[in-house]
């Protein structure tokens, strides 16, 4: 049965001169200038100054925490969006979360404002009171501090610290996760608050320590859906107070139909699809009191939305035009929050927006098409719309989904030349199954973040809390346990000398040792940094629109969803494969050079004529991942294989296993910008490649690269990956989209389980460094997410411009400029 | 009101924290810089406020050996001393001064860059660094010698 009644799937009537709403919202979108708000950091504060009883649970103190800014938050309505609710103060606001990395934002209090890159405004009261008041009850209490106090000064931590092994990312997060609204929406909050209460009820009537903790978690649930409650509730008295001081008719009508929205969800059940809408949008806003607003997504909403879709239209409460401006009002309401910056931090993430992805298509638990009116609707708020946040990702199963839906997210693609991204729904379930997700919980999969994968509302994955740079496992490898950057110290065991060994094999038991090391290094800082969440930053409010806490009475902190894990990326994934290579082909097949030359001349960076000879030789004449070449297969196929034995062998701190992914976001180029030459002709400062995607320049055929990754897919990268294809435009762009679909449905069905596009030339990209203001509006897909153009740091534009690009129409690899220039 | 004496002893230290930005060694900037907060600490109102009920304990010191000093913050003062200190909040070991300059107040600040090349190691409570930050970052501002 299909859930497809439009009669033209691209909608092509609706566009943005049609809809001035979206335009007008739009234009402000990108006129905004980031301002820091400090409300939530004033109000925690507060509350924990005055008012926070230790001898609480710790989720009865978070809820009350959370509840108390929630009470306090501000009603605003700064635009003529459809929706009520912000994430903060500010029309774009980036809150600020004490109980993180608020702190970094200390040093340019004064200067952030006007600061050359990516300013964020701040008033000098705003900045005094922060300086005064609100950091330095922060000093000793943030969740960095808190597990140095556990911990000490311990190697891990210290490891974290120097910034070049490993990132611990829960020191600055969890948050990454899709929850689901379905039972919200259903029951309302004022349901799921009875629920609890009745549960609570229940676990004390056990009078067991268990029984206790469990009525703890329910009591601190509702004292945080009661804060939205109260926070829809000033909503609405605010938009009735406008409204009363409102002379344009249509702007006061608005004004009151929010108010009496307001008014009922999301305290009771939703009856329409605006309804829904607008009790989806308050509850992402209050997630966002209690959880920092990284990456933490809707999921699902064309599947969620449906049914409230489905009754009005048929009931004849709204038209398509009605539904494209209500998820256009969706979308810019995601996009009106940034993530705070520290000007330090522009080298590695300048330019992210918070993530917040969104799942379109696929199947469903029963393994039906799924693609329904909606998600062509939301397709074309996209295609329309084409700003940085949400980030849209189009699941496809290429025997149940139809060709035509396939051929339509290729065309969205190339029109905005960067999104959505594209899932292999065959390939992915897999991947989750193999994590012991039931088959009906893993078809039900949404996107995290970048691209990470979880059953919706029923998985935490903590998706982001390692990220790993596997260079530097290889440079202590090469160097006996030392890295260039971090001098004489002895960092990791003391392995031999790589010129004493005899084979291949060897080097690569070297190379396991050092990277074994040092991954039990980054999971020991993990699990201490999860037990001073525990204690610290419970999430009673998210944990309720989970399945799983709710049942079991525990916290999402605690082991309370149906399914656990945590997530480790890793940087420079194709670099040390190809420097594996060469290794292997040059200095153990051909005898070519020597180990002990090898490594004088990484020492040097390839230093001198005789340098530069052997540097030409490794890149042009070593086998490269991305082609069909045996070597490099088989070193993509053990890294990939080695780390998913590793981390599935340890048990989180939520009775979890650890999920490898490969995905780098900005750190591929900080990372690379400090590293040493590697033996693969990369010569010392080179930028990493992205994600799982071959080294630029590295892979010319593309059939042969995207068989190379594809072949890497399924049950053994369980977290995802985000591999970086960049098109050349083409004129005739019908033909492009046969082209492009095809494609598509070739790499999913060798396995590959996600891909993102840059449809542009390295002249246009080149153009856009060059001149910014000809290209305010241009989006890239970085790794895994999307930035405009102009806001990201110098080396991350470099990177973007030197990306392989391929000629979809012969299939081979374009030569950029400058390579072409040294013809 | 700043008297003359001292007027004119902050105008030549402020001189002398300029010339550092221009020197290539900048071997004096921490000394430097220490001393004129000090007296901005016992002379302005304002810059005062930072470290009221501020307690805090900054361990500086040179990769080579050559510099080891501590900042002390206490009883609403800050008292300058040239040892190693017990239990500092944060330990910051540079490799020269001008590695420390970059990173503590250049106008082209570059926090991360040079943690990231080792120019400047850090051991302990990174909020003690920040807040520090914001103490040179301000005194830059009300110096209007020194580069911005």
């Amino acid at each position: 049965m299909t859930n497809i009644t439009l009669h033209d799937m691209t909608l092509k009537d609706f566009t943005l001169e049609s809809l001035p709403r979206l335009t007008e919202l739009r234009r402000l979108s990108f006129a905004r200038q980031p301002e820091i708000c400090i409300e939530r950091a004033r109000y925690i504060t507060e509350y924990l100054r005055h008012h926070d009883d230790p001898a609480d649970a710790p989720e009865v103190r978070q809820a009350r925490k959370v509840n108390y800014f929630l009470q306090r938050k501000k009603p605003v309505f700064h635009d003529r969006n459809l929706l009520a609710g912000s994430t903060t103060s500010k029309a774009l606001g980036a809150p600020l979360f004490p109980e993180f990395f608020a702190l970094t934002l200390w040093p340019e209090l004064e200067t952030v404002s006007s600061r050359a890159k990516n300013p964020q405004k701040l008033t000098p009261e705003e900045a005094r009171e922060l300086n005064l008041e609100i950091f330095p009850f922060w000093m000793d209490k943030n969740v960095l501090e808190l597990t140095r106090k556990r911990i000490g000064n311990a190697r891990c931590l210290k490891l974290f610290e120097s910034l070049v092994f490993f990132i611990a990312a829960k020191a600055g997060c969890i948050s990454h996760a899709v929850p689901t609204y379905a039972s919200m929406l259903e029951h309302g909050l004022s349901g799921l608050i009875s629920m609890a209460a009745e549960r609570e009820a229940a676990a004390v009537a056990h009078a067991s320590d268990e029984g206790n903790r469990q009525a703890d978690f329910y009591r601190a649930v509702q004292i945080s859906l009661q804060g939205i409650m109260e926070y829809a509730e000033h909503l609405a008295a605010e938009a009735e107070r406008l409204a009363a001081a409102e002379h344009d008719p249509a702007a006061r009508r608005e004004l009151l139909d929010m108010a009496g929205i307001c008014r009922r969800v999301p305290a009771r059940p939703a009856a329409t699809f605006r309804e829904a809408v607008n009790a989806i949008w308050i509850c992402q806003v209050g997630i966002h009191a209690e959880n920092i607003n990284m990456a933490m997504s809707p999921g699902r909403l064309d599947q969620l939305l449906y049914p409230y879709y489905k009754r009005d239209m048929e009931a004849g409460r709204l038209d398509i035009g009605g539904a494209v401006e209500l998820i256009g009002c969706l979308w810019l309401k995601i996009a009106d929050n940034v993530t705070m910056v520290p000007e330090a931090s522009e080298e590695m993430f300048g330019g992210a927006g918070t993530v917040p992805a969104i799942t379109l298509g696929g199947v469903d638990a029963d393994g039906r098409d799924a693609v329904n009116d909606l998600t062509y609707i939301m397709l074309r708020v996209t295609e329309l719309l084409r700003i940085r946040d949400p980030n849209v990702n189009a699941r496809y199963d290429y025997e149940i989904n139809s060709p035509e839906y396939c051929r339509r997210v290729s065309e969205v693609i190339l029109s905005t030349r960067a999104v959505p991204a594209f899932f292999n729904d065959k390939a992915n379930i897999m991947a989750l199954t193999g994590q012991g997700e039931s088959l009906a919980h893993a078809r039900d999969y949404a996107v995290i973040g970048c691209v990470e994968l979880a059953s919706s509302g029923r998985d935490y994955p903590a998706s982001s809390s390692i990220m790993l740079n596997l260079a530097a496992p290889l440079e202590m490898a090469l160097f006996q346990g030392k890295r260039p950057i971090t001098g004489e110290e002895q960092i990791g065991p003391a392995t031999p000398d790589p010129a004493t060994l005899q084979s291949f094999e060897q080097f690569w038991e070297v190379f396991k040792t050092q990277l074994d090391w040092l991954i039990e290094q980054a999971i020991e800082l993990n699990e201490a940094m999860g037990a001073v969440h525990q204690q610290m930053m419970p999430s009673p409010l998210l944990s309720a629109f989970f399945t799983g806490p709710m049942d079991k009475g525990r916290d999402l902190i605690r082991g309370g969803s149906l399914y656990n894990s945590s997530g480790a990326t890793h940087i420079a994934f194709a670099d040390v494969v190809d420097a594996l290579n060469a290794i292997e082909q040059t200095v153990f097949i051909d005898k070519k050079y020597g180990f002990a030359e090898l490594l004088q001349m990484v020492k040097s960076n390839f230093a001198g004529p005789a340098g530069e000879k052997m540097r030409l030789f490794l890149q042009n004449r070593a086998p490269k991942y991305g082609t069909e070449h045996p070597i490099a297969r088989k070193n993509a196929r053990n890294i990939v294989r080695h780390l998913f034995d590793l981390y599935q062998s340890h048990t989180n701190y939520r009775g979890g296993p650890y999920r490898p992914a490969y995905w780098t976001m900005t750190n591929h180029a900080g990372l690379g910008g400090i590293t040493g030459a590697l033996p693969h002709g990369r010569k010392a400062g080179e930028l990493f490649a992205s994600g799982i995607t071959p080294v630029s320049g590295a892979a010319p055929e593309l059939t042969a690269c995207l068989n190379a990754v594809a072949e890497l897919g399924g049950e053994c990268v369980p977290g995802c990956w985000a591999l970086n294809i960049k098109y050349s435009p083409e004129n005739d762009m019908a033909q492009m989209t046969d082209r492009f679909a095809q494609t598509i449905e070739a790499y999913f069905r060798a396995g590959g389980q996600q891909v993102q596009f840059n449809i542009m030339t390295y002249e246009m990209l080149q153009d856009a460094k060059k001149y910014p203001d000809k290209y305010p509006e241009l989006m890239v897909r970085v790794s895994g997410y999307s930035a405009y153009f102009k806001d990201l740091n110098e080396l991350m534009k470099e990177e973007l411009i030197t990306r392989t690009m391929y000629d979809l129409a012969n299939g081979r690899a374009v030569a950029c400029p400058a390579e072409k220039g040294g013809e | 009101m700043l008297d003359l004496i001292t007027e004119q002893t902050l105008k030549k230290l402020g001189e002398k924290l300029n010339n550092s930005f221009a020197s290539e060694t900048a071997e004096e900037f921490l000394q430097t810089l220490l001393n004129l907060m000090g007296l901005m600490f016992t002379f302005h109102d304002g810059y005062r406020s930072n470290i009221k009920n501020f307690e805090g304990r900054y361990q500086f010191c040179s990769k080579d050996g050559e510099v080891t000093v501590a900042a002390l913050f206490h009883d609403n003062r800050m008292e300058v001393v040239e040892k190693k200190i017990d239990r500092p909040d944060i330990t910051i070991t540079f490799r020269n001064g001008r590695t420390l300059l970059n990173f503590i107040m250049s106008p082209r600040q570059d926090i991360l860059g040079s943690m990231l090349r080792h120019d400047v190691m850090t051991e302990g409570n990174l909020n003690y660094l920040y807040k520090f930050g914001f103490m040179a970052k301000q005194l830059q501002l009300m110096m209007p010698q020194l580069p911005r």
